[in-house]
């Protein structure tokens, strides 16, 4: 697969680039929106959104139905126009450029595959709009159906095939003619977990090997962490925050962004102390803690991120640990999903391994919980 | 395991009660009732069509005298010209109707809908009004000065053409409308990200996907147009005379026995020729509404229909319409747009402008056709309101059509449950033969049916005539109860069964209520039919039974005023309030079909 993929970096025969490597010799396209602007009726879609999204990059735009995502996509798609702000594609303005003259691949979440057509019939589509003579349209299908391991179903109708492999077809189309631009709006939600996980690592090895830019649109959080170079966080017509998968899930830069990206305890605090670079808070329970100071709060209350897989569970009573109710604790194979009660009322989210001795605690059980200083992240 | 030995009882396969159990006895009483209504007097029709000296010798004075050989060929020519027609109007309709929304999208699609079911007899003789001396058009261009005294614009070739497509666009609009609105809304979305422009989109994806709708929308207009009767009637000269109008003519002759029947019979198979090779290429689902597609995994989709395969024809379309559509590309992606909302906006205005002129007509205060009206007055409703002779026709139309509606309800929604609730081999050949009579020529019904009727002395009878109106309603209401039974989940009506309920009570507690809206338009439509029916009754009634179209009917031969426009106001207000109270329910059966 992968010596297959090599062969269609046409720029470089190197599948393992770098993301700055890639942006000087390959194909993909920079993307520049600025304030951009998109109102349906009272409705503002998207609202003065500005993004920057490198060559060769694999950004996701993640959150939830009715966030703007889609639209973001349909604009520079071209299939709606903007009514306000610009985009930029290298460096030049698209705003007037109608979509098939754009020459970006865009898989659809319906796949949209060509129901009169032949799988190869699909996927030479692109290149007979863009004039490309017979016998190298049928080499590039060839060589794209290769790839997409879809060689023995060229001859058959969409119809015939199952989602799986409707959804490799359109991708197939998407990249035969290797695009500056591949925009994907949400391929793998119509299906099965397992299927989607194997597609997820074949469009990334994909996107590796072609060096296209991909923006990808998902409202899932799980596919956005495991396949992007950055996210791009929206909420009601904006983007909220971009970074790096990692960043996305250790930093979140508000309340918004924590609870939608994996789960969270966001606890409220008091500050109490603040020492340098570590501050020491005390939350409702009277439990004191330290974080690091990081933000620029000071004083007064602060909103503190603590992931349930950093929360560890404690022998037993002690200075530095809460004490909590089990209100209820799952087995999910690898980890336990513990829900806990403090004696103050809050909730809180516990994951931890499977271990050797590790029982499933029993609802009403009294437990012991601390986390570190390292653990926490002062929201804004 | 036996039933005795599982402690339930039952009834053992093949027992008498087993066998009465059975959903596809509910197709019999439809069975009979056509059987004996429908397919003996055609069979008779046959039988007496080659009753001559020699079998063929009525056939061959059909085909040996030019007036009929003639006639024929000027059928198949007008049929021919009118479903192009259609077609090139139709489309842009269609197109305009999917990508417009709103309100702007229910005002066209009702401007469409409307006319389908207002009668074809109102609807020609709006165009008589629209067109006639004193019409609206006539005083239009003499406004202008393009004309310098009003001219004869009806009873030509022309006023055949334009009143045949007018009555039959919206069939044509809603056949292709249903395969557009199936279309998948990111295809032509994925054909512009893959670098097609809108001309490429049209020809390469949105043609080909809409290609059957087209189809199924041209054999329909085009076979309903051969057995046209009533518009070429009061809208052609003498030298318009189509086949059907020959058949009308030949009964009033007695000695006419047999070549008659041949008369009728040629244009019977000439219809069922079309339609069987349509239904051949096209699946004869084509004919209520259905799609061959529908059924992916059906054996349609595997043998040749599912391989695309460049045929001689295709490709010779492509080397001639591609060319010729990427040099209209040149003339910019406004004239696409601008050809569209032309031909949408023309085929609407015909649509809906008649009816309207007929409504502001019957508040007139002449005593003549004269648009724009001297003044407003209600003499015309009192005169119709008033007239014995009009009131006994609608007592009598009312009274048929209920009569009808009751008949078709009950044979037709309880062979509906037949078809689809049962196991029965051969479904689409039942639901062939059940909705057929949609595609035989009226005329030929009439003529088939009358001997029947003077056998049976039902000649004149409402009862008569109810059911002879039944045998279209049937068809009409075996084609939405069967969309609301598919529509009914019959998960529901099992957790029903396993929660206790017995069968009886399944069918009123869940099945009944699920698809009492369709019941109810289904009704409604069978009486419209028998309401607006004429042709039939121009066979079967007597003149002590006269119904409102048969009064309609002779005084738009005798004398054009404005009581015929009171009339046709009434029908329209009287399908306006039954589509708006059927609405919903259509727009699933219709758009969901």
């Amino acid at each position: 697969m992968v010596t297959e993929l090599a062969s269609l970096a046409e720029p470089s025969s190197d599948a393992r680039m770098s993301g700055a490597a890639r942006a000087q010799g390959a194909i993909g396209a920079g993307i520049t929106l600025r304030d951009v602007v998109k109102n349906y009726g009272d409705f503002r879609a998207a609202d003065r959104i500005s993004l920057d999204i490198r060559p060769g990059e694999f950004i996701t735009l993640l959150g939830p139905s009715g966030s703007g995502k889609t639209t973001l996509l349909n604009l520079i798609a071209g299939f709606q126009k903007l009514d306000g702000g610009e985009m930029l594609v290298d460096g030049a303005p698209i705003d007037h450029v109608p979509t098939h003259k754009r020459g970006f691949g865009m898989v659809f979440q319906s796949y949209a595959l060509f129901p009169t057509m032949t799988v190869a019939q699909n996927v030479a589509f692109p290149l007979r709009m863009a004039g490309v003579d017979r016998a190298t349209a049928e080499r590039r299908v060839a060589e794209t159906l290769e790839i997409m391991r879809l060689s023995e179903h060229a001859a058959k109708t969409p119809a015939q095939m199952s989602g799986g492999q409707q959804q490799r077809v359109a991708i197939a189309r998407a990249i035969v003619r290797r695009p500056r631009l591949v925009l994907m709006d949400e391929p793998l939600s119509a299906l099965d977990r397992r299927l989607r996980e194997s597609i997820q690592i074949e469009i990334r090895e994909l996107h590796r090997a072609i060096g296209s830019t991909i923006l990808f649109v998902t409202h899932d959080q799980g596919e956005a962490l495991t396949m992007s170079d950055r996210i791009a966080v929206m909420d009601a017509g904006r983007i909220v925050q971009i970074d790096t998968p990692v960043d996305i899930y250790r930093h979140p830069q508000n309340r918004f962004v924590a609870s939608f990206v994996g789960e969270s305890n966001l606890i409220e605090a008091e500050i109490v102390q603040r020492r340098g670079a570590v501050m020491a808070l005390r939350n409702r329970a009277g439990y004191v803690f330290e974080a690091d100071a990081g933000h620029g709060i000071e004083v007064g209350r602060a909103t503190v991120l603590v992931r349930p897989e950093r929360i560890a569970i404690a022998d037993g009573p002690g200075p530095h640990a809460m004490p909590v109710t089990v209100t209820s604790a799952l087995f999910l194979g690898e980890v336990l999903r513990i829900e806990a009660r403090a004696d103050s009322g809050e909730t809180l989210l516990i994951r931890c391994m499977d271990a050797a001795g590790r029982s499933l605690p029993a609802a009403g059980e009294r437990l012991h919980v601390s986390w570190g200083a390292a653990d926490c992240w002062v929201l804004a | 395991m036996t039933a005795a030995a599982t402690g339930f009882p039952g009834p053992r396969r093949g027992s008498l009660r087993g066998r009465l159990a059975s959903p596809v006895l509910l197709l019999l009483p439809a069975g009979l009732f056509l059987g004996f209504i429908y397919l003996l007097p055609v069979i008779d029709l046959v039988r007496l069509s080659v009753s001559g000296p020699t079998w063929s010798t009525f056939f061959e004075r059909v085909f040996s005298v030019p007036l009929y050989w003639d006639s024929l060929v000027r059928t198949m020519q007008i049929s021919l010209t009118v479903a192009t027609l259609c077609l090139l109007l139709g489309y842009p309709t269609a197109l305009l109707i999917r990508r417009s929304s709103g309100i702007t999208q229910i005002l066209i699609t009702a401007a469409v809908i409307l006319p389908y079911f207002i009668a074809i007899l109102i609807r020609t003789y709006a165009w008589m009004v629209l067109l006639g001396r004193n019409g609206p058009v006539n005083k239009l261009l003499t406004g202008l000065g393009l004309l310098s005294e009003p001219a004869q614009l009806l009873f030509s070739r022309g006023t055949v053409l334009l009143g045949m497509t007018a009555v039959l666009l919206p069939i044509m609009v809603l056949s292709i409308y249903s395969s557009v609105s199936r279309l998948d809304a990111a295809l032509p979305r994925a054909a512009q990200a893959s670098g097609a422009g809108p001309i490429a989109t049209f020809w390469r994806i949105m043609l080909p996907l809409t290609l059957p709708g087209m189809g199924a929308g041209f054999l329909l207009v085009f076979v309903a147009a051969l057995g046209f009767f009533i518009t070429p009637t009061l809208l052609g000269g003498p030298g318009d005379q189509m086949f059907a109008m020959h058949i009308v003519q030949q009964a009033d002759f007695i000695n006419s026995e047999g070549f008659l029947q041949a008369l009728a019979v040629v244009l019977l198979v000439i219809t069922l020729l079309f339609v069987g090779v349509a239904g051949h290429f096209l699946g004869f689902e084509f004919i209520w509404g259905g799609s061959k597609a529908a059924s992916p995994s059906g054996k349609a989709a595997g043998a040749g229909a599912a391989t695309p395969r460049r045929s001689l024809l295709s490709g010779l379309a492509d080397r001639i319409g591609w060319p010729v559509l990427r040099l209209l590309g040149r003339l910019g992606p406004a004239w696409g747009r601008w050809t569209v909302l032309v031909l949408a906006g023309a085929v609407i205005a015909t649509l809906i402008v008649p009816i309207l002129v007929v409504m502001v007509i019957s508040f007139s205060s002449a005593s003549y056709l004269t648009f724009p009206p001297p003044g407003f007055s209600l003499r015309w409703y009192e005169k119709f309101f008033s007239d014995p002779n009009w009131m006994d026709a609608f007592r009598h139309s009312a009274v048929i059509a209920a009569a009808s509606a009751v008949i078709s309800v009950l044979l037709g929604a309880s062979a509906a449950m037949g078809i689809v609730r049962s196991e029965i081999r051969g479904k689409s050949v039942i639901m062939l033969l059940l909705v057929s009579p949609v595609i035989v020529p009226p005329v030929v019904l009439g003529l088939s049916l009358y001997s029947l009727f003077l056998r049976f002395d039902l000649v004149g009878s409402v009862w008569g005539l109810a059911s002879a109106h039944a045998i279209g309603g049937i068809p009409l209401v075996v084609i939405i109860v069967a969309a609301a039974l598919q529509g009914v989940d019959r998960r529901l009506e099992q957790a029903a069964a396993l929660h206790g309920a017995s069968p009886l009570t399944v069918f009123r507690t869940v099945t009944l209520p699920a698809i009492a809206p369709g019941l109810a338009a289904a009704g409604f439509f069978a009486f419209l039919h028998s309401f607006d029916e004429l042709v039939l009754s121009l066979f079967l009634s007597s003149a002590q039974l006269k119904t409102l179209p048969l009064m309609l009917w002779a005084d738009i031969n005798y004398q054009l005023n404005p009581v015929l426009a009171v009339v046709s106001s009434l029908e329209v207000l009287l399908v306006v309030i039954g589509l708006a109270l059927a609405g919903p329910v259509l727009a699933r059966t219709r758009a969901g079909a």
